[in-house]
């Protein structure tokens, strides 16, 4: 237990002399670390809120499928229940959905109505719940394709939009966070390279009196972490801050802006998460710069 | 074993049975990759508390010769061996493991600038990982045995050149290495350094550490009583063997080696061997 202890010591006291001689280079490496993990930050809490504004706006995940005027109900209601992605299907019988309809328009001589139209001019219909958002289109093509039907509908417009915005801004945070990744992993390494060199005679020296690599390597990647914790800190207090600044205004407004606020809340799981997503991510990224700077350390 | 268990015994010649064998080259080449031979069929045998200078000019290999021993550079054949231990063989932890019963002095100190003495030789001891206890047990004596326990706190850019290889030569042999390497020790230093850094190696052999000592100073060598090989040419040739020594050197340096080590000693060790060396 000692004697752990005093590696302990003897390690964070190597580090610490690493980190002095790395002087501003530390704040370069910090910083890149902490813009990487900001923006990715945002990334992931918008994504997220994006989710909560369209649970917000309520089901929409409902397809209404219109099957042609001969067709009934009950036969294509199986059909469309195997396909996938589908977690549920309503029928609505059309001798339902017609008094239904002429309510809604006021009409309350049903048996009138229907005569002067020499019918019921409605055809069955099918609710359809998907199971997934992003697969609403796929199902809807296959649904039109089958027989019988006359065409698929997904009536919320807004969800749809509002799907293909967090589709693009998954991709732009994928595009974003690969690329800054590999800067502050270039960063990392470089300021670590430059602290092995200007420590060349130590690591030299603690080679030929036998220190194992671990040993001379350990420090190294402490380094490095603590660059992606440090780094990950920074990124969530501005993040903190962004959030509050935001709240700020949003409050004051009345209205879709008062109800998009609702939606832009975090719940307190993700509240939670997003610090240990952010921090594993930086403490990821400091490791594996660290581990690159390593092969050139142990090859001094 | 520890050098400093054993002050008594000041040489393996003067021993009854003969000491093992602590360092054996067998035909070692090395040609380096511009294909000229540094070392030629080499072939060496050391005991244990074997004291012996190796000379030559610089560049015919005399730091190679030293770095198979350490295992920074592999025989391009031949078989280098240390304490029974194949050194070309090993690789990764077991070669640093190995390097921690090896003490190594160079001619350029390769001390840390901003490291007191102290600091600079208990760093050998926290490199290896060694509790804090023992690092305070070992440190004063062994800056005692060189004479620089009253400049512990230091800065080397406070030292002489002499004094940068005491502190060099501490750190070496700290961890009380049964083998001593010292790769042209005298190299930077006026005469009267270069005398004192050959006593206090001697010392140490007389307290049992085998040490390998290069130079290119041939007449430094031969002040001293001990063997002296040539490095020409890629060949080891011995020019005086452990008999010559002159009159009275052995009984002398037994003095010496049986006195406690400490400062006051090594002022005492220099007007000793002085008049030896003179």
């Amino acid at each position: 237990m000692l004697a752990l202890i005093n590696k302990i010591k003897y390690l964070l006291r190597e580090t610490w002399s690493g980190l002095r001689r790395g002087g501003w280079m530390n704040w370069a490496a910090i910083s890149t670390v902490m813009v990487l993990l900001f923006l990715f930050g945002i990334c992931v809490q918008t994504s997220w809120q994006l989710d909560a504004l369209l649970e917000h706006f309520g089901t929409q995940l409902e397809v209404s499928v219109y099957l042609e005027p001969e067709t009934e109900g009950r036969e294509i209601q199986p059909l469309v229940a195997e396909l996938p992605y589908v977690e549920a299907v309503r029928l609505v019988p059309k001798e339902e959905a017609w008094p239904n309809l002429l309510r809604e328009l006021g009409i309350t001589d049903v048996t009138a109505a229907t005569e002067q139209l020499e019918g019921n001019p409605l055809v069955d219909e099918l609710k359809v719940v998907a199971t997934d958002l992003q697969q609403i289109s796929w199902l809807m093509n296959r649904i039109e394709s089958l027989p019988g039907i006359d065409r698929a509908v997904h009536l919320n417009e807004a969800t749809d939009r509002f799907g293909q915005i967090q589709q693009s801004l998954n991709g732009v945070s994928i595009v974003v966070t690969v690329v800054l990744s590999l800067t502050a992993i270039a960063v990392i390494t470089t300021t670590l390279n430059l602290i092995a060199i200007a420590r060349r005679n130590e690591l030299e020296i603690m080679q030929l009196v036998g220190a194992t690599k671990t040993w001379i390597v350990l420090p190294f990647m402490l380094h490095g972490i603590i660059f992606g914790t440090v780094g990950a800190g920074l990124a969530l207090v501005l993040m903190w801050a962004l959030r509050m600044a935001i709240a700020q205004i949003l409050t004051t407004q009345t209205g879709f802006l008062q109800f998009l606020t609702e939606g832009l809340t975090l719940t307190p799981i993700q509240l939670h998460l997003l610090p240990v997503i952010v921090v594993t991510l930086g403490i990821t990224i400091g490791m594996v710069g660290s581990l690159f700077a390593i092969r050139r350390v142990a090859m001094l | 074993m520890p050098l400093l268990s054993n002050p008594n015994r000041v040489s393996s010649r003067s021993a009854p049975t003969r000491p093992p064998v602590m360092v054996q080259l067998k035909a070692v080449s090395k040609v380096y990759s511009n294909r000229i031979p540094c070392l030629k069929h080499v072939n060496l045998t050391l005991r244990r508390g074997d004291f012996l200078f190796v000379i030559g000019p610089s560049g015919t290999g005399k730091s190679t010769l030293l770095k198979l021993l350490y295992g920074a550079e592999q025989a391009t054949t031949g078989q280098v061996k240390v304490a029974g231990v194949d050194v070309g063989a090993l690789r990764g932890d077991r070669l640093a493991k190995f390097r921690r019963k090896v003490g190594i002095v160079f001619q350029d100190y390769k001390l840390i600038p901003n490291r007191t003495v102290a600091d600079n030789v208990a760093f050998v001891l926290q490199a290896q990982g060694r509790r804090q206890r023992e690092i305070q047990r070992r440190l004063l004596p062994t800056l005692k045995m060189v004479g620089l326990d009253h400049r512990a706190e230091a800065l080397p850019s406070q030292l002489s050149g002499g004094e940068q290889q005491r502190v060099s030569i501490a750190r070496a042999i700290v961890s009380t290495p049964p083998l001593l390497l010292a790769d042209e020790p005298t190299g930077n230093l006026d005469f009267e350094n270069a005398t004192q850094i050959l006593r206090t190696l001697q010392n140490l052999n007389g307290y049992g550490a085998t040490v390998i000592v290069t130079t290119h100073d041939r007449q430094l060598a031969m002040l001293s009583s001990q063997p002296v090989m040539e490095l020409r040419q890629g060949q080891l040739q011995p020019l005086r063997g452990p008999t010559t020594h002159p009159p009275g050197y052995e009984q002398n340096l037994s003095g010496v080696a049986n006195t406690p080590p400490s400062r006051t000693n090594s002022q005492g060790l220099s007007a000793n061997t002085a008049k030896t060396l003179g």
